[in-house]
């Protein structure tokens, strides 16, 4: 007997029922919006404008504490220079006003509006007023500190050229530890989080006691002991670099144990009675009917898990590697050391970035499609 | 509806307040050096250069950085700081009317941070380097000192020389140090690889572990270290001609000068031979630190 496959269950998305909107809160609308594009127009103009001008030294550059022989000095000084340019100011103190004029519209007519549309407007204005407000203003404040300084020692991207190599080598070590130390974390954590579950204190124990260790002292605390624990107490000889994907295998099982419990935990006690039923041992229940179903519950805290590991991997820093073992940090504090440049930080801040944000995206979207739940159960005719 | 308009205002108008106190706090700091001034006492021995006028970052404190764990120059032994550069220190600031801050701090970014004004004065075993004087001012030299190769007698008796490294071994060193630089110069080309640590003692406590087969650091500080730890032994010494000196911020120069002064005086009177005969044999000292008198 053939059985039709049920259809497959859309998203449910909400219609659009906010009702019609008006000319004044679209205007707030428009000018919040206003208010942060002329700032970033205005600021990037000038950027743009210097960068790629043929500038010299000039004496405020020399006043900021730049002198010539510094490497990429021109460079610096057309940055700050831009932020006084004064196409920049009017654009700051434009988009200010306009801000403002968005807040204060925004902020005394929203109660006002008849329509959940109009006060979407209203609101969504008065906010991105005051963030252009804030914006701005916190630019003003910067520039007329001592930007020269800053800019120096954090946006001097000269010395960078010929360390392009370098940082993705480091973006590789980087994540060579990461995914070695959650896959080992998995596993660890997988055994542990079942053995928590147990009945029985003397297996509940151990397993607890490790838990609480991991999740109690510091990752750095463990990194550095851990090394020499391996070295001196087990005569170990490794890198470094190994010791520190064990340590980090070590760490994230603590945690993936907690969720590996509270995920199979979430899973209702009638599929494990329903599984003990049909004849299966326990460990048959678990391996069978549970654990999968908590593993499609357990994956975006554990991809997250994954993201923090990225940034945890850091701390290796404060162990002895070779050039070849540099993580992306390691690398930045190379860099700084031999040229006294700052911006060596601020690079890796944008390499930590370029790994890191896509794949909270992915988290995020792997999250949005389990979470719809009836994936794999609506289709599954026989 | 109300109170949450009322409690938004009042966020705003405490955040505002917030930034304005700091931006008001943000313009009087970048006075301090140089504004403000901490007047030391003037030339007392005539016919002796005054001692320029200079500042602190807190009047009446020298707040100096430093690594702190380099024996023989600075370590913390029972909580109190001692050592040669210790001493040197306190004398120096004695003699400018200043008490002794000391604010421990990594060595691979101390010199940035002392450009920075986190601290007056670095006093750290560091060695006045072309690339260091673009970063900061250097006082006058106060201690000449080298490179040494340090191994493993018990694991590698046979090792006296960085020439007998090659291919497949690993020395350690300092991050930002010269003994750092002069191993990536001389050995990385002979095959060696070069295995940095943030703090010296890591790669002592490496060494003794076997991990790596020898470590390139200064030889009086590298004598300190080792000298609880019989297995290791300096086998190889490495002139390269390195003069420490005190570090300061490029926007101090006045309190550079001042300790200049004060240095020289030391210098003169046999205060300096005093100290270094604490630390070192007294028929090493060489001959433009011995007093004048």
């Amino acid at each position: 007997m053939a059985v039709t496959e049920a259809p497959p269950l859309e998203p449910e998305v909400a219609p659009d029922v906010r009702g019609p909107t008006a000319p004044l809160p679209l205007a707030t609308f428009a000018l919040g919006i206003a208010s942060l594009v002329v700032i970033a127009i205005g600021v990037l103009w000038s950027q743009i404008n210097y960068a790629f001008s043929d500038r010299v030294m000039t004496q405020y550059c020399l006043d900021q504490q730049i002198s010539p022989e510094d490497n990429g000095g021109i460079g610096v000084c057309n940055i700050i220079e831009a932020l006084q340019d004064p196409v920049t100011t009017d654009a700051l103190y434009l988009g200010i006003s306009l801000g403002a004029a968005a807040l204060i519209l925004g902020a005394s007519t929203y109660r006002r509006m008849d329509s959940k549309r109009k006060r979407d407007h209203a609101i969504t204005g008065a906010v991105l007023g005051s963030q252009g407000i804030l914006l701005g203003v916190g630019i003003l404040w910067f520039r007329s500190v001592s930007p020269g300084l800053f800019a120096k020692h954090f946006l001097n991207f000269a010395d960078l050229q010929g360390y392009g190599g370098a940082f993705l080598r480091g973006i590789r070590n980087t994540l060579v530890l990461a995914f070695a130390g959650e896959l080992g974390g998995i596993v660890i954590g997988l055994v542990l989080g079942v053995l928590t579950l147990s009945e029985r204190r003397v297996v509940r124990a151990p397993a607890r006691l490790y838990i609480n260790f991991f999740r109690g002292t510091p990752l750095i605390w463990q990194l550095v002991t851990g090394y020499f624990l391996l070295l001196f107490g087990f005569g170990l000889r490794m890198s470094a670099f190994t010791v520190a994907i064990i340590v980090f295998a070590l760490n994230t099982g603590a945690y993936a144990a907690e969720v590996f419990r509270a995920g199979i935990q979430s899973i209702e006690r009638g599929q494990f009675e329903a599984a003990r039923s049909l004849g299966m041992s326990y460990v048959q229940s678990m391996r069978y009917a549970i654990v999968p179903q908590a593993v499609r519950r357990v994956i975006p805290p554990l991809m997250n898990e994954f993201v923090i590991l990225i940034k945890d991997t850091a701390l290796v820093v404060a162990l002895g590697l070779v050039e070849s073992q540099y993580d992306i940090f390691t690398t930045a504090r190379e860099g700084q050391a031999a040229t006294f440049n700052a911006t060596f930080f601020t690079v890796a801040a944008i390499a930590y970035l370029v790994v890191t944000l896509p794949l909270i995206r992915l988290v995020n979207a792997v999250e949005k499609r389990l979470r719809s739940g009836l994936v794999g159960i609506a289709g599954a005719g026989s | 509806m109300k109170n949450v308009k009322l409690w938004l205002a009042a966020l705003v108008a405490v955040f505002a307040l917030i930034v304005a106190a700091c931006a008001s706090n943000e313009g009087d700091t970048t006075g301090t050096t140089g504004g403000t001034a901490a007047s030391g006492p003037t030339g007392t021995t005539s016919g002796a250069p005054a001692i320029p006028e200079f500042s602190t970052i807190t009047d009446g404190v020298l707040t100096v950085g430093s690594c702190l764990d380099y024996p023989p120059f600075e370590s913390v032994k029972n909580g109190v700081e001692t050592g040669f550069d210790v001493d040197m220190t306190n004398e120096i600031a004695s003699r400018l009317g200043l008490t002794v801050e000391w604010v421990r701090a990594d060595f691979d970014t101390i010199f940035t941070a002392v450009a920075g004004n986190q601290f007056d004065m670095v006093a750290a075993a560091s060695t006045i380097t072309a690339e260091r004087e673009d970063v900061v001012d250097f006082s006058d030299p106060y201690y000449n000192s080298l490179q040494s190769l340090t191994v493993n007698t018990a694991l590698t008796p046979d090792i006296t020389s960085t020439d007998q490294l090659g291919q497949g071994d690993v020395v350690g060193a300092q991050k930002g140090t010269t003994g750092k630089d002069w191993a990536v110069e001389n050995l990385e080309p002979q095959g060696v690889q070069v295995k940095t640590f943030t703090s010296s003692t890591d790669s002592f406590r490496d060494l003794e572990a076997g991990n790596i087969v020898g470590v390139i650091n200064d030889k009086p500080a590298s004598v300190g270290i080792i000298a609880d730890l019989p297995d290791l032994a300096i086998v190889q010494d490495i002139d390269t001609d390195e003069h420490y000196g005190f570090a300061f911020s490029p926007s101090n120069p006045e309190l550079r000068d001042a300790v200049n002064v004060v240095l020289a005086e030391m210098i003169a009177d046999g205060t300096y031979q005093e100290i270094f005969n604490k630390y070192f044999p007294p028929d090493s000292i060489p001959d433009e630190f011995k007093p004048t008198t």
